[in-house]
């Protein structure tokens, strides 16, 4: 399946431009990448094709790279953000970690059972994300990184997911995409009251809300 | 045998003799000529192993409570003597020039003696075959080493670096003991035939791996059990610095190599520590040496780094073991047996090196040297050549053991399974080597090149005959090694073989093809040298055609340049101390005008110096407890009585 | 071992060599709308300073003097190791590969050391950062070789390089991730390249402030032949990584030998192309980032290895 390699090496290319990026809008931009190249997915990865992966494929593609960026690109614009990411620790160590975290989940998924049938780059692909998507969780203090990262969680699970696309039924898919977007929605309108009542949207700044 | 001990024998009475004869004048050529005769006839039959012979091991059985004592030479033992006792005849030799001047101080033949004791110490440690030897051997080598590094023991700083030395080789001797005594228990004996006659059961196996790594990883100097090693070696004597450096902590490399050959392998999980452990001491010892002032620190955190390269090889070798891959084994281990062998040779080198710029201008600040190279041209060019076998390049001996190690590593790549992952750290080498380059180009540059930077530095003279001819050696050493890389990297491979245990045709079809291709870094070493000498000769015929001019500095038209105005070591290292951030182990000082940064040991004072404290603090809580009167201790004996049979009562109510 | 059919395509890349940096700032100056210098301006500069004499600074050592001829001698030994003609290298045996990151790094040492030798803080300047980032280079370079030596099993340059065209055909029919890990280490290569040869985004060859200068600051007092030597090196260094980078891609078939030579010539001339497009499309970056950038190379390479070593 070398188209099915191809996007999940994207994939994981694309986590390291959010990783290695200083730009908010280059962030934003990378996950919207990552979401085009998931939508594709389903369809390389596919052996017979069915309205269900064909649905998945589409829905996934709008959502995760045209309204949830588009969504993103507002809020900094609306809020009026520095449009520079803050990590907590350098670039050039966030790109280190993540190398780590690829070769990591490499390793780890060579002793996993995997499914038979599908590439072999998808399990190790999406712990990678999973993973990748913590680190920007933890290390990076903006909201909208909070929400790329977040996000980058999630596409990890969808690639998962994707492991038992035959399985699944099509109800959970939309299910998790909806959960995903209403999660978005409602982290945009925190993010802009914060910035309305602190001037801030550094998460940093919210452990001064205690007491 | 006997020719290896009447060896030792000589080096002690050279020892003893400059000690009872110091007052005269014969003194220091009675020395060197007993220890170089010694040396020569111990090194005797250390080379006939190596060619392939075969040397009887004697033992004696002494009785309780010491028991047996063997000793024996094998191809390990032979290139580790040959080791102690080639690098420790030149650290010798160079040290009997370096102590004249303090002759009218204090007891320099004292220290001469120490100074012998000390090797025919570490000639033993790598023979003896009983624990009880062994240990004895490591304890005299741990004492004598002490003795020496506190020879300036006037200053504060030395007599702290001493201590500091003596409680770390402590703790890893309590650990050797205790690991003797657990392999003693289970193989019914105490002799090291005994031990490799014994098979573990896997926790003891584990047990006597995990402290065999903590034992000798604190003599070896491995990060983190390092925190000893910079302070020792800056305060030492030169010479001592080069002997530490260059050949004591090897003899912890030798203790793991030693004990894997016993064990018969190590399992995975070990194997993958040193291999860990490698890298961490390899990255962290070239950066902290980066960010150092002081020479002789500087080259002993190199010290480290090289330690990591040894142990990234000896890690190799033990997943080569671990996974059943004999060529993996054998290439390991042999890049680090090589590498030990070269890094003695370069790295006393260097300590003499700087030992020689230090009785040159009174400083080893490296930014109140430059511009000797004028001055001191011989040992410019015998430091330079260290520089280039440290840092790894062709046409000298460090190339041939990196690539070795290179290889090793490469090789795990083309094995099936978890030990693939090994190839990985090729990366890291690459960047060790690197950040080498990075660092003696800074040594050079700003000790050796450009204007002095102080008073002291425009005085130095070149040094004498009996400083330049042991470097000399040992420079010769460097290059021989480098170009004759087909025979060293065959005897390398035979070490290892012994180390693997690997036997019979597989070790062939490793070792023929090797030392082929041994033969290509010949070419390009020989190449390199005599096509750069060509184009010397070439280039200055040109210049008699069309005479150079000799100006200034052009230094965009500011026609000023003075000696405070260079780039000096602390600017040079900054962006690439900057690029690691707080892992470079700098404290940085800026004001307008003015940047300074101050190396610190991470280890040392972020880790074992606070616990240190927070030992010392809580023993001064519970000092109130001590007050040496007897009724008290008699309450405590009372206390302690009834709290053990309240405990017999409730356990017995159970 | 060695293999001297390999000698007319070696020198004919060692003749083209200076070409190189022409082409990019010609391609460069078209894409910018502007005329450029002749492409053979290296070639004239070269004969210029040949015929005028050096002049050194009285602080300087035979350091100084060695520095431009072991730039010279290295680079054209690390040419040596490369299979130009597709078939084989001049010099080829196992690990060679080590040897030849090595002779670019003696190069290196070398002319750092010079720069240190003048006293001058300009020099000091250049020296530092130029020894900053290759060393961050090199993990990148290495980890390219550990990746093509996975993919080839072979640990001499003449096996790694040109098994490009195979494993594609391989790919598409679905065996194994050698092919995106190719395309990988290929990026990874070709940032580099763009490092050691002092390039934007790393190094501006066009700037004129020393401040700023990496390469170009090193060799300030450098001049007459000395200087031709190193401009002519620098033009085979980057001939040298440029056939690395060809290297990995075209494939090693059945062509007559003059013809795959040539095949290395039209490769080297469109990554000459390439350097000129990117710097003509990218800004430099500033000095802090320049670790990062190498980072992010090694981090390509090292995918690419993880590619190869996932089974």
């Amino acid at each position: 399946m070398p188209a099915a390699d191809l996007l999940l090496v994207l994939v994981v290319l694309a986590d390291f431009m959010v990783l290695g990026t200083s730009r908010l809008t280059t962030c934003i931009r990378a996950i919207a990448l990552q979401g085009l190249m998931l939508g594709a997915l389903p369809i390389a990865l596919t052996q017979h094709w069915s309205l269900h992966i064909v649905g998945l494929a589409v829905g996934s593609t709008v959502v995760k790279s045209l309204v949830l960026p588009w969504f993103l690109r507002r809020a900094i614009r609306e809020a009026a953000v520095r449009r520079e990411v803050e990590p907590s620790i350098g670039f050039t160590l966030s790109l280190v970690l993540g190398i780590a975290a690829v070769a990591i989940a490499f390793g780890v998924s060579q002793r996993l059972p995997l499914p038979a049938g599908v590439s072999e780059l998808l399990v190790p692909v999406a712990l990678a994300t999973v993973i990748m998507g913590f680190l920007t969780l933890t290390t990076r203090s903006k909201a909208v990184t909070q929400v790329v990262g977040y996000l980058m969680l999630e596409n990890g699970i969808y690639l998962f997911g994707l492991t038992s696309t035959d399985r699944v039924p099509f109800l959970v898919e939309i299910g998790v995409l909806l959960d995903v977007f209403v999660a978005v929605f409602i982290m945009g309108i925190v993010v802009f009251h914060i910035n309305r009542e602190f001037d801030s949207l550094s998460s940093i700044r919210l452990t001064e809300l205690r007491d | 045998m006997t020719l290896f001990f009447l060896g030792l024998g000589l080096i002690l009475a050279g020892g003893a003799f400059a000690w009872l004869l110091q007052r005269t004048r014969i003194a220091d050529s009675v020395f060197a000529l007993l220890v170089s005769l010694g040396c020569a006839a111990a090194l005797i039959p250390a080379a006939g192993v190596l060619g392939g012979r075969t040397v009887a091991g004697v033992a004696w059985d002494l009785g309780p409570p010491t028991g047996i004592w063997a000793f024996d030479i094998d191809a390990l033992s032979a290139l580790f003597v040959a080791v102690v006792l080639g690098v420790g005849l030149a650290a010798v030799l160079y040290g009997i020039s370096y102590l004249a001047p303090e002759r009218e101080h204090r007891s320099v033949g004292g220290t001469h003696f120490l100074t012998a004791l000390f090797l025919v110490a570490m000639a033993l440690v790598v023979t003896a075959r009983a624990t009880i030897p062994f240990l004895i051997a490591w304890e005299l080598m741990a004492l004598s080493a002490y003795l020496l590094v506190v020879f300036e023991d006037e200053q504060r700083e030395v007599r702290r670096a001493g201590l500091i030395y003596l409680a770390a080789t402590h703790i890893g001797t309590l650990a050797l003991v205790a690991m003797f005594a657990l392999w003693g228990t289970h193989a019914g004996g105490f002799t090291f035939d005994a031990f490799s006659r014994s098979a573990l059961p896997a926790g003891a196996g584990a047990a006597v791996l995990s402290l065999a790594l903590l034992g000798f990883g604190f003599k070896a100097g491995l990060v983190p059990l390092h925190f000893w090693l910079p302070g020792a070696h800056a305060a030492a004597p030169s010479h001592i610095s080069a002997l530490m450096s260059g050949v004591m902590i090897k003899t912890g490399i030798y203790g793991l190599l030693r004990v894997i050959s016993l064990i018969g392998g190590a399992p995975p999980w070990w194997s993958w520590t040193v291999l860990a452990l490698g890298a961490l001491s390899g990255v962290l010892g070239v950066l902290w040496a980066l960010a150092q002032h002081d020479l002789k620190r500087l080259l002993a955190y190199h010290s480290i780094e090289n330690i990591g390269i040894i142990l990234l090889g000896v890690g190799t070798g033990a997943l080569g073991i671990a996974y059943g891959r004999p060529a993996l084994a054998l290439l390991g281990f042999a890049g680090a047996v090589l590498h030990t062998a070269n890094h003695a040779v370069f790295k006393s080198l260097l300590f003499m090196g700087a030992g020689t710029v230090f009785r040159a201008t009174g400083t080893r600040a490296m930014d109140r040297l430059g511009g000797l190279a004028r001055h001191m041209p011989l040992t410019w060019i015998l430091f330079l050549i260290g520089s280039v076998a440290i840092v790894g390049l062709p046409p000298l001996n460090g190339f041939v053991s990196e690539w070795l190690v290179f290889l090793g590593m490469l090789q795990a790549g083309a094995a099936l399974g978890p030990v693939r992952a090994a190839v990985l750290g090729a990366g890291v080498l690459a960047l060790i080597g690197g950040l080498a380059l990075a660092c003696f180009a800074k040594v050079g540059g700003v000790v050796f090149l450009g204007e002095p930077r102080s008073e002291s530095a425009a005085k130095g003279r070149e040094a004498g005959p009996g400083y330049i001819a042991p470097m000399a050696a040992l420079a010769l050493a460097c290059v021989a090694i480098g170009l004759l890389a087909p025979p060293a990297v065959r005897i390398a491979l035979e070490v290892a073989a012994t180390v693997a245990g690997a036997a019979g045709p597989a070790r062939q079809d490793v070792i023929a093809p090797l030392t082929a291709a041994a033969s290509g870094i010949t070419v390009v070493s020989g190449g390199l040298v005599v096509l750069i000498g060509l184009a010397w000769a070439w280039r200055r015929m040109l210049e008699r055609r069309r005479p150079s001019a000799w100006t200034e500095t052009w230094a965009c038209g500011y026609n000023g340049v003075a000696g405070r105005m260079q780039y000096t070591a602390a600017s040079y290292a900054a962006p690439l101390l900057a690029a690691f951030a707080r892992l470079s182990g700098i404290r940085v000082a800026r004001a307008p005008g003015a940047f300074h940064t101050h190396p610190f040991d991470l280890v040392l004072e972020r880790l074992v110096l606070p616990t240190w404290r927070r030992m010392a603090g809580t023993a001064e809580a519970i000092r109130p407890l001590q007050q040496g009167r007897l009724h008290t201790y008699l309450l405590y004996i009372v206390g302690v009585l009834l709290a053990l049979l309240l405990y017999l009562w409730l356990g017995g109510a159970a | 071992m060695i293999a001297w059919t390999a000698i007319p395509a070696l020198l004919l890349v060692l003749v083209v060599a200076p070409l190189l940096p022409g082409i990019a700032t010609k391609t460069k100056s078209w894409l910018t709308g502007r005329r450029g210098p002749p492409v053979l301006q290296l070639y004239f500069d070269l004969g210029k300073l040949w015929r005028k004499r050096s002049t050194y600074s009285r602080t300087t050592t035979w350091m100084f003097r060695l520095a431009p001829l072991a730039l010279l001698v290295t680079s054209v030994g690390a040419a040596c190791l490369l299979p130009l003609d597709g078939r084989s290298a001049l010099l080829g045996f196992r690990g060679d590969f080590i040897a030849f990151a090595s002779l670019l790094a003696v190069g290196r040492f070398a002319l750092v050391l010079a720069g240190l030798d003048t006293g001058s803080s300009f020099e000091g300047m250049g020296a530092s950062r130029d020894a900053t980032f290759a060393t961050f280079a090199e993990p990148a370079l290495f980890l390219g070789f550990v990746t093509l030596f996975l993919i080839s099993g072979n640990l001499s340059l003449t096996g790694m390089l040109g098994v490009g065209a195979g494993l594609l055909s391989a790919w598409i029919g679905g065996g194994g991730h050698a092919a995106p890990a190719l395309a990988l280490i290929t990026i990874s290569l070709f940032l580099v390249l763009l490092a050691e040869t002092s390039r934007v985004p790393v190094d501006d060859p066009a700037t004129h402030l020393e401040l700023t200068m990496i390469h170009e600051v090193i060799v300030l007092d450098h001049s007459g032949p000395d200087l031709a030597c190193i401009l002519y090196s620098s033009a085979v260094k980057l001939a040298v990584l440029g056939a690395l980078v060809v290297g990995v891609l075209v494939p090693r078939t059945a062509l007559p030998a003059p013809l795959t030579g040539l095949v290395f010539t039209g490769g080297l001339v469109l990554v000459a192309v390439a350097i000129g497009i990117v710097e003509s499309v990218m800004a430099r970056l500033r000095l802090s980032r320049v670790p990062q950038f190498l980072v992010a190379a090694a981090v390509l390479s090292t995918l690419g290895a993880l590619l190869v070593l996932v089974r």
